[in-house]
């Protein structure tokens, strides 16, 4: 098969990532991420959306609900 | 067969009362509604800890209850007229300078934000792994998911998110 752009490469992440590609357009998408910078970027970008989350997403229960929760677990 | 030792309701909850809150914030995007929701689930998990059979991790069983629960607050909340009032900003005050503050507090909205655009089902499974840190397994075992279906959320969930987030990466 041909090689592919990288638009294409992009509209097929979510297929690729569910293993959902026939083997020739699978390993045409690797060889693309193999040789291309930009598109291991994107790729990367994944990781770091979740490093982002890790630090920024953790939520902490209120003081007041923790306090009260806890006194009605603790007459469990 | 060798038995578990039960943990306490109270141990349990100092561990997990951050995490089972995250999760049900971002699953209802509504602070009270996830407050009741951690209540509810330590609970639930204090009348039924006798039934765990200390297979797999007891987080993961934890979190599945708390799962089930922000599911049924989704459910019952399609049957309502939304109430705009319900959809509470769950940002937090930052620490630190006033400048990282603000970076901070833009940053952690527009996180929510793009966490929200998510199905529920993808929300659940990128909480517990990618933010709650919990393993493919453990995600798994608390949605009642295969593993591969967990990883294949997950990939759907970033791919999702890293749209929205573009101007930040
Ligand atoms: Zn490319």
């Amino acid at each position: 098969m041909t090689e592919l752009t990288c638009d294409e490469l992009d509209a097929l992440l979510p297929e690729l990532f569910d293993g959902r590609l026939s083997p020739e357009v699978e390993s045409a998408s690797l060889r693309h991420l193999a040789t291309c910078d930009q598109c291991r970027i994107v790729v990367g970008d994944l990781e770091r959306v979740g490093e982002m989350y890790r630090e920024h997403g953790r939520l902490t229960l209120p003081d007041d609900a923790r306090a009260r929760i806890r006194a009605i677990l603790e007459q469990g | 067969m060798t038995t578990a030792p039960q943990p306490s309701i109270v141990a349990l909850f100092e561990r997990l009362a951050d995490g089972v809150y995250t999760l049900a914030a971002r699953m209802t995007r509504d602070r009270h509604a996830a407050e009741d929701i951690v209540q509810e689930t330590f609970l639930r998990a204090l009348t039924r800890l006798h039934t765990w059979r200390g297979e797999g991790s007891i987080d993961a069983w934890v979190y599945r209850i708390a799962y089930h629960q922000s599911i049924a607050v989704l459910r019952r909340r399609r049957d309502e007229p939304t109430d705009p009032a319900t959809i509470r900003d769950l940002v937090t005050d930052p620490e630190g300078s006033a400048e990282r503050r603000v970076l901070t507090m833009e940053l952690a909205a527009r996180l929510d934000a793009a966490i929200g655009a998510l199905a529920p089902t993808l929300r659940a499974a990128f909480v517990l792994r990618d933010v709650e840190g919990l393993s493919t397994r453990d995600v798994a075992s608390a949605l009642e998911l295969s593993e591969s279906a967990v990883k294949m959320r997950l990939k759907r969930a970033r791919l999702a998110l890293r749209r929205e987030l573009e101007d930040y990466l």
